[in-house]
């Protein structure tokens, strides 16, 4: 499971480093050679979406997201134990629901292809299935989590 | 109000009251308005995945976080320091002065009032803590107070964030930001100055004239970064955003190689963090595109520019309405959901009433920022309380001052918009259009 972990954390910052490593490149494409490359601004986008919803999906534990916890640390934890089932049931159920429309579009999206790369939107817009198939996991354990009294503890956001 | 939106705002503020990640949660309103309306939930698929696939300029975000990253990472924030003691440690309340000019430079850096904090804000609390003359309250005021600064002076990531809502140019609202950054940190100075004076807080020791041309040369390096990064913005030479990316280079560059205080771990770590940080920006983000969505296709900005129009407001007593429902709303919310989900429900009114959208970007930015020191709840009072243990309470009864200072700051830049406009002008900037 840790490693698992690191690999997905290793890969979402290989992501981003290449991102950081397609604009150098354009840069110096268009500086130092004078050859303006036509691909790096649409790798650039399609790098970005990967990383930022890998990164949500996988990589970013739920205590660094931006909350609102004002009410979180003003109840007792049995309260706490309710209202975090109550929220992942909700968020969980909903993005369950979405699922299945959610890949019958990006589904759809083969069809198309990005115009300089010819790299079709099916795997561009992936991630977001990702995402919702990572939130639906995420709620399921945090139930389980609540269910036997852990995490729910008051912690002060850092973002 | 249909039953769908009900739905939508319903998930929303139940997702924030259970302490969901709002992010989520507005994602997550998105599917239950479509499932209310009836409409194919793809449709969040779509408005997430084009959205982001379409928003360019907004790269620069993740790569200015990369830029501020490296740079806590690579000791910079100690030499500016040093390089700022020879400038103003004479002066009474030395430390706090000094403090105040790290953070003027980090902000030409990093972009945002966080890393602000928990980078240069935290070496100079430090060394204020040490001498008894300074208050822990009032030293942590006054990091909290310059820490504002950071989304003002350009780079600012706030500012990107808003130049993709309203279509503002990036170039434009870095540009507006420079006066009202130099009235803060001029007005910050003075008040310190008079605390200082009254309090008889000690000047630092002299700095050897010897050891001079050694720190300034120190210092000079990091400052170079902010030269880079606009100069090749305004002189057209880059974008933003691939001026973001030269930024984060030439970090990497002066951490790795120049002051060798940056190892591959310290790389790695750096790198995750970024990643990480991007996300939960972004996330927000992409339940904006979803919130919008609904909001627009039930006409909601629309509804509220007629409503504004019927009110019969005045440009002045518009932007008094927006600066009073920020300053609230600040108090709750983080600047992120404000920028995407507030400002373009207001853009549609702003507009109608002749608004400048740099005037307007830079107005809601400083209201944010004020939002972030602001009891009960200031963001930035909770980050330097958890980096330093100095009681909340105790910076805000040292921190009124700066407070007030900020509104009046607020107020002036509200009524005579030139403050923000005259520099983006004179640099050949025709800021955005007021039409319709």
């Amino acid at each position: 499971m840790r490693f698992l972990k690191r690999a997905a954390d290793a890969f979402g910052g290989l992501i981003f480093v290449c991102l950081f490593c397609t604009f150098l490149l354009q840069i110096v494409a268009r500086f130092g050679f004078n050859k303006p490359l036509p691909w790096t601004d649409e790798l650039a986008v399609i790098l970005y979406l990967w990383a930022i919803l890998w990164a949500a999906a996988i990589m970013v534990p739920d205590r660094e997201h931006v909350v609102f916890d004002l009410v979180w640390n003003s109840v007792n934890s049995a309260t706490r134990r309710v209202m975090r089932i109550v929220g992942n049931l909700m968020i969980g159920g909903l993005a369950l629901w979405a699922i299945p429309a959610s890949w019958d579009y990006v589904h759809f999206m083969r069809r198309e292809s990005s115009p300089v790369l010819d790299i079709s939107f099916q795997w561009i817009f992936l991630p977001f299935v990702l995402l919702l198939i990572a939130l639906v996991v995420r709620s399921a354990w945090a139930i389980g989590e609540a269910i036997r009294g852990r995490g729910l503890d008051v912690q002060r956001t850092l973002s | 109000m249909s039953l769908a939106l009900w739905a939508l705002v319903g998930v929303v503020v139940a997702g924030m009251l259970l302490r969901m990640p709002i992010g989520f949660s507005m994602l997550m309103a998105g599917v239950a308005y479509l499932i209310v309306k009836g409409q194919d939930l793809g449709l969040v698929a779509e408005q997430v995945s084009n959205g982001l696939y379409n928003s360019y300029v907004l790269l620069a975000v993740p790569l200015f976080v990369f830029a501020a990253n490296i740079m806590n990472a690579g000791t910079v924030s100690e030499r500016i320091f040093d390089f700022c003691r020879i400038l103003v440690g004479r002066m009474r309340g030395g430390l706090a002065q000094v403090d105040i000019l790290v953070s003027v430079i980090f902000s030409g850096m990093s972009g945002s009032a966080i890393a602000d904090a928990a980078g240069p804000g935290l070496v100079t609390i430090k060394q204020m803590l040490k001498k008894p003359e300074y208050s822990p309250g009032f030293a942590g005021a006054v990091v909290v107070a310059s820490a504002t600064l950071g989304p003002i002076i350009p780079p600012s990531i706030p500012m990107v964030i808003y130049a993709l809502v309203s279509g503002a140019s990036v170039g434009a609202l870095f540009l507006g930001g420079v006066v009202p950054g130099v009235c803060m940190t001029i007005l910050m100075m003075c008040v310190v100055h008079v605390i200082a004076r009254k309090r008889n807080m000690p000047r630092e020791d002299p700095i050897p004239l010897r050891e001079w041309p050694n720190i300034v040369f120190r210092g000079a390096l990091p400052l170079s970064m902010p030269i880079v990064l606009l100069g090749g913005i305004y002189s057209g030479a880059f974008t933003p955003t691939e001026a973001a990316a030269v930024a984060a280079l030439h970090a990497l560059v002066l951490a790795a190689f120049v002051f060798r205080a940056l190892s591959w771990r310290a790389f790695g770590a750096v790198v995750l963090e970024s990643t990480r940080a991007s996300a939960v920006i972004t996330i927000i983000l992409a339940g904006s595109f979803v919130l919008n969505y609904a909001f627009t296709s039930e006409g909601v900005p629309q509804a509220m520019a007629a409503w504004v129009d019927s009110l019969g407001l005045s440009r002045l007593q518009f932007l008094f309405m927006v600066n009073a429902l920020f300053l609230i709303l600040g108090c709750f919310l983080d600047v992120s959901v404000l920028l995407l989900v507030f400002v373009p429900m207001l853009l549609p009114a702003a507009k109608l009433l002749g608004v400048d959208l740099v005037h307007f970007g830079v107005l809601v930015v400083l209201n944010m920022m004020i939002g972030l020191i602001h009891p009960p709840f200031g963001m930035l009072l909770f980050v330097t309380k958890a980096l330093t243990g100095i009681p909340i309470g105790a910076m805000m009864r040292e921190g009124w001052m700066f407070l007030v200072m900020l509104l009046l700051l607020l107020v002036a830049i509200t009524v005579f918009p030139d403050i923000v406009l005259w520099l983006p002008r004179t640099m050949g900037y025709g800021t955005a259009a007021p039409t319709g």
